[in-house]
């Protein structure tokens, strides 16, 4: 028998009992529905938490601090690493890695025309900017054959505050109003930044604003980003011992460094906090290619000693949290369709009652086993298929509904939260999944009622009765 | 001549709760090629069961069916069905036609369980119909026709895929003296057209004239059959 002339025949004796049939279809449509509806809010609620913690930070990023990582019972881990060129590469070489950019960070008071504020500047390699997914709203991303052009986070110009401005509006009652962020696109702002061991060193530098970052990650919303070898500059200024009055404080960790090379007996832990570590980056931003690796890559940092920290960490907790709701809703969802799957081998066995007589006929005629059995199988897998695809279709509308109905309602609860994620999303993989699932449960409730057809003797049917 | 069907020393019994009933007993009987051989009996006489038997619908409880150089004890009933719908055709009292489809779908039944594709076996279906008078029923299913044209659709059906052997239990059973002599003449003509064997069953006198040669069974044994 064609497999075209199977369905054909399967569809219209489906057809011929419509209410039978479209009673088990809407079993199987409540099941299909309740488990993609079920699914879909633990899939959601996964989908919102990581969204609300990549607005933190990004999850594809590691970050690296000086010091040392400590496991959970507070003993250090690993060894102490400098943070330098050479753990620079040696990062690099990490697989998963894609990419590793080292940082300085200075800060001072800055000037933006007639504004005063401060400005906390780092310093990057500019050709990881993208790596390390960093894009503007407005203006462009500055590149490392420039000097001192930054590209500024969304919050910087609140930074800044006109105090003739304010002292002419005379009293001003809370925070002060919102500045939009591209008002600082092509602006020269003046930062002053003072030698750490004499303050009464300072050195003047005049920045450029070619780009203003983008809102999706706040961790960047504060900073402004400039090339490495500029920022360096300031910072060895910064740290650099000066000859005046702070020269004491600091002096004696450079003598103690220029001891070392003699000692080699001390050991590197030792040593390491001896040497001059007044040079070293500040700390060091590494991309990885996806939340897993950076997940990997993190746990494998903190185990060789890095002071390594990745919104990514937080991940795990969450994840099993929705994994553990998943797993109760679509348990609900399932024993729905586990009574769907009941009632089309329920309909299917009544059907062969019924049709006792037209199936011994087929059988004489000359239809195989394979062929009847394929005739029923083909009936409950419709089932299942028609079922299942309006049920889809109903989740959908489903979630819209719920999605619609929560949004109003975290809105009026939660003032500026940004904008309220789906509470239920169905993604392609749990739609094509629930369909195929669905005629599956149809093909399995069909195995048993198919084979019962298969042993109906024919002579029954044809009986002269 | 080779008979076409041959039937040794076919013994069925039933099992009745505790009692054996015997259907039939020992029967020997040979059909040849081209024939169309009557079996007439009464009520009860076992003839439906030896239909039964030859069609492969049931096993003899001793002795042996050979069709066409096959013995059918020999074939499992998984294959059964192939060879059915290779060698017989089928003629029933109450039509046996599957209500939901069209005379048309009815007709052509055997040859979508070959896998013949659809213009082509819509295409025999349609001219098959027309020779048995149906020309403008082919779209009607089974209920909008009266008594005469089902049998004729199933004698369509019956024919479809030109078996060598037509069985036919009781074609005119249900149907008035008038329908009944244009069946089988429709019946006994197409078949001797076709060069078809013919078992024809029946416990009908009138009905028994049509055929070649006439065997009684009695009590589940045959009379009058030159059984050899």
């Amino acid at each position: 028998m064609r497999k075209r002339d199977i369905v054909l025949m399967a569809y219209n004796n489906l057809w011929r009992r419509k209410a039978r049939t479209v009673l088990t279809c809407l079993g199987v449509l409540i099941g299909t529905a309740s488990i993609i509806v079920m699914l879909s809010i633990g899939i959601g609620f996964k989908q919102t938490m990581e969204r609300d913690m990549a607005r933190w930070g990004s999850l594809n990023i590691i970050r690296i601090h000086p010091g040392m990582s400590y496991d959970e019972y507070g003993n250090p881990s690993g060894e102490e690493h400098r943070l330098n060129d050479d753990t620079v590469s040696e990062l690099k070489n990490i697989p998963g890695v894609v990419a590793v950019s080292p940082a300085f960070q200075v800060h001072g008071e800055a000037r933006l025309g007639r504004k005063n504020g401060w400005l906390d500047i780092v310093g990057v390699d500019l050709d990881t900017l993208e790596d390390l997914e960093f894009s503007v709203s407005d203006g462009r991303l500055p590149t490392a054959e420039e000097r001192f052009t930054i590209v500024a986070g969304s919050q910087v110009i609140n930074n800044f505050w006109d105090e003739r401005a304010s002292r002419m509006g005379g009293f001003h009652q809370g925070p002060p109003p919102e500045q939009d962020p591209s008002e600082l696109l092509n602006q020269r702002i003046s930062v002053s930044i003072f030698n750490q061991s004499n303050p009464e060193k300072r050195k003047n530098y005049n920045f450029m604003v070619v780009g203003i970052l983008d809102e999706k990650n706040m961790e960047h919303a504060w900073q402004v980003f400039g090339s490495l070898d500029d920022i360096k500059r300031i910072h060895e200024f910064m740290v650099k011992e000066s000859s005046g009055s702070g020269a004491a404080s600091s002096g004696g960790m450079i003598t103690m460094s220029r001891v070392v090379p003699m000692e080699k007996s001390v050991s590197s832990k030792r040593r390491s906090k001896m040497e001059d570590t007044r040079n070293d980056y500040n700390f060091i931003l590494v991309r990885t290619k996806d939340v897993a690796q950076t997940k990997k890559v993190s746990a494998e940092l903190r185990e060789r000693g890095y002071n390594a920290y990745s919104m990514a960490d937080s991940l795990e907790g969450i994840e099993k949290i929705s994994k553990t709701i998943q797993a109760v809703l679509g348990g609900i969802g399932s024993i729905t369709l586990f009574v769907a799957f009941i009632g089309i081998t329920n309909t299917m066995i009544m059907s062969i009652y019924e049709r006792t007589r037209e199936i011994g006929i087929m059988k004489v005629i000359g239809a195989s086993f394979a062929d009847v059995k394929a005739l029923f199988l083909a009936e409950a897998s419709l089932i299942g298929l028609i079922g299942g695809a309006l049920g889809l279709a109903f989740s959908y509308l489903v979630s819209a509904i719920i999605n619609e109905i929560t949004a109003e309602y975290m809105q009026s609860g939660m003032m500026g939260a940004g904008p309220p994620g789906n509470i239920s999303v169905i993604p392609v993989w749990l739609a094509a999944f629930a369909v195929v699932f669905a005629i599956l449960i149809g093909l399995g409730s069909g195995l048993y009622p198919a084979n019962r057809a298969i042993k109906l003797s024919p002579i029954v049917a044809i009986r002269n009765e | 001549m080779k008979p076409i069907i041959k039937s040794e020393n076919i013994i069925k019994k039933y099992r009745m709760g505790s009692q054996v009933v015997p259907v039939l007993k020992g029967i020997d009987l040979n059909i040849y090629p081209g024939e169309t051989l009557c079996i007439l009996g009464t009520s009860g006489s076992g003839k439906t069961t030896f239909l039964n038997l030859a069609a492969g619908l049931e096993r003899p409880t001793k002795g042996r069916i050979i069709i066409e150089g096959y013995n059918l004890n020999k074939i499992s009933e998984k294959n059964m069905a192939a060879f059915r719908r290779k060698y017989i055709g089928f003629v029933f009292q109450l039509y046996n036609l599957l209500p939901a489809l069209t005379a048309l779908e009815n007709a052509v039944l055997p040859l979508i369980f070959e896998g013949v594709p659809s213009r082509e076996r819509e295409k025999k279906g349609r001219e098959l119909l027309k020779q048995m008078g149906l020309g403008n029923r082919l779209r009607h299913k089974p209920g909008e026709l009266s008594g005469g044209q089902r049998q004729r659709v199933s004698i369509a059906r019956a024919l479809i895929n030109n078996p060598r052997i037509i069985f036919a239990d009781e074609p005119t059973g249900n149907l008035d003296s008038k329908t009944t002599v244009e069946i089988l003449k429709l019946l006994t003509d197409t078949v001797r057209e076709n060069g078809q064997t013919m078992l024809l069953v029946t416990h009908d006198d009138k009905v028994a004239g049509y055929a070649d040669r006439i065997v009684h069974m009695v009590d589940g044994n045959i009379y009058n059959g030159n059984a050899n």
